[in-house]
């Protein structure tokens, strides 16, 4: 297996409190991976070390050395009320121009196809604060790939998405497969099992990694989450394919 | 000698020298600070002009015991000031409101326990205070239309990373130079908003504006220019009303007011166009 990260003892810190210790993991190239973990299990502490955004102990490589990072946030918390419309969003980190003098039709034309490929064609003109939650999270995902990424990461994608906005970024990026890495942390175990080719089992250190069907043990999910994982599977091993609350015995 | 070209185009408006300077003045000032004030509206640091403009006071005392002119004094002392709120907010991880507050009040403490020790500071803060724009002279209108030329090679080069960092900072990369030219060139524009229409009204001239520009806008590039139309409306009429006989108010008020009617109206006018 080709390797895109290789993260080799990493630890972090948020102040005095050690979140993530001793991680060590790989990141399968041009394939999806997603860390779950439950909430304070170092997922989001372990993405900002690989956007090098926080100091870490220990080492993470790339392959290609110096990747483009495309990152696409949790909802982010801005003005709502801000006049700016998504087009202008998206030419903000891409043109030279500044947006009081308008977009130029070369970075119009590099929008409008990162707009279809995350099929928000129609959102060029409207208001980025009046955006729903599936699509402010297409908008931010075009903004990623408009940098052309060697690996895509991507923090909570579901926060604040309804079920259809949810599907639609599942198909999305099951679109880019080969096409680059993806790197996403979710706490929806449907998700990651439905979607995600290697999934990593993050509580401050690593407690597993492997293909889905490795890892969605209940075994290993309750060595994870510190939960009796027979709440989500039922008496079954097999863990149902759609979703596992839907299952539930 | 073009001033005096300037001054005599401007005739046709106003008669009295110092109204022609006034208005030059304003129509100057507009340009930077309406763009000013919708990037600071953008960032939420409304209240940068008024932290700024507390330390006036400061900047006027230390300029008596180092004794330097008051003007050059109180520049250096805003821009000081402006780069530390901008460090607090950088480094110290407090919210821009809370490293505001605490060089703001910062300020004004220095400034009057430095005023206790040199009451000859206080020689001049009334027109800091309350601003006069209707003595300004030929320097003063240099010094704007330098203040313009900076103000929109940043907006030209720097806009965008500016309103990006607003509304998606965990999207960047580290720049923090671009935080501190525009805390540098902030505090500045509001040294010069000071004054014209004095430390109290300051923040008015700044946000008022952008704030009307934002009620009316669709987007960020309307935005700009309705901050900045607006900005130039209210200026001229506001000067041209505080000189009517009828009217007869001290300008820099006068401005801020028309500045605020205008919001008024806009905001009555999307509320309208929302029912119909």
């Amino acid at each position: 297996m080709k390797a895109a990260v290789e993260l080799t003892g990493v630890g972090a810190a948020l102040g005095e409190f050690e979140v993530l210790r001793d991680v060590t993991a790989q990141v399968p190239c041009g394939r999806q991976t997603v860390v779950i973990g439950p909430n304070g299990g170092g997922k989001s502490t372990l993405m900002h070390c690989l956007l090098g955004q926080l100091p870490h102990t220990g080492r993470i490589t790339f392959d290609p050395l110096k990747p483009r990072l495309g990152y696409v946030p949790q909802r982010p918390d801005f003005d709502r009320f801000l006049p700016l419309t998504s087009g202008e969003f998206l030419a903000l980190g891409l043109a030279r121009k500044p947006v009081w003098l308008g977009i130029s039709g070369g970075i119009k034309k590099r929008i409008d196809e990162a707009l279809e490929l995350v099929k928000a064609e129609k959102l060029f003109k409207k208001p980025l604060g009046g955006l729903s939650g599936g699509e402010t999270q297409r908008i931010l995902l075009a903004a990623a790939l408009l940098t052309e990424p060697d690996i895509l990461i991507l923090d909570e994608p579901a926060t604040g998405v309804d079920v259809y906005g949810e599907q639609l970024l599942c198909e999305l990026l099951d679109g880019f497969k080969d096409r680059f890495t993806v790197i996403m942390v979710s706490h929806d175990l449907a998700t990651a099992r439905a979607h995600g080719d290697w999934v990593i089992c993050l509580n401050r250190r690593v407690v597993a990694q492997g293909p889905p069907l490795d890892i969605f043990q209940p075994g290993i999910l309750s060595a994870t989450f510190g939960l009796h994982q027979g709440l989500i599977f039922g008496s079954e091993q097999e863990p149902p394919i759609s979703s596992p609350l839907v299952g539930a015995a | 000698m073009i001033f005096e070209h300037l001054y005599s185009a401007l005739a046709v408006f106003y008669e009295p020298l110092f109204m022609r300077r006034a208005m030059a003045a304003l129509f100057l000032l507009s340009w930077a600070v309406s763009g000013a004030g919708v990037l600071a509206v953008s960032r939420r640091m409304a209240f940068f002009p008024d932290a700024v403009g507390h330390s006036v006071l400061a900047g006027l005392a230390a300029g008596v015991v180092l004794n330097l002119d008051p003007q050059t004094a109180v520049a250096i002392f805003g821009l000081l000031l402006g780069l530390m709120i901008t460090f607090l907010t950088r480094r110290a991880k407090l919210a821009s409101d809370t490293s505001l507050a605490l060089v703001f009040s910062g300020a004004v403490a220095l400034g009057l326990a430095l005023i206790s020790r040199n009451p000859r500071a206080t020689a001049g803060l009334t027109r800091w205070l309350m601003g006069d724009i209707l003595t300004v002279g030929n320097e003063e209108i240099a010094a704007l239309l330098v203040l313009d030329i900076i103000a929109y090679l940043i907006f030209f080069l720097f806009y965008n990373r500016l309103i990006l960092s607003a509304v998606f900072p965990a999207g960047l990369e580290k720049t923090p130079w671009a935080d501190y030219l525009f805390g540098a060139f902030l505090a500045v524009v509001s040294v010069l908003a000071v004054q014209v229409v004095g430390v109290l009204l300051a923040t008015a001239l700044l946000v008022t504006p952008a704030a009307t520009g934002r009620v009316l806008a669709a987007s960020g590039r309307s935005f700009f220019w309705l901050a900045l139309f607006f900005s130039l409306a209210a200026g001229q009429l506001g000067l041209w009303l505080s000189r009517r006989p009828e009217v007869n108010t001290a300008t820099g008020a006068t401005v801020v007011l028309v500045s605020l009617a205008f919001l008024a109206l806009a905001s009555l006018f999307r509320k309208l166009r929302g029912r119909i």
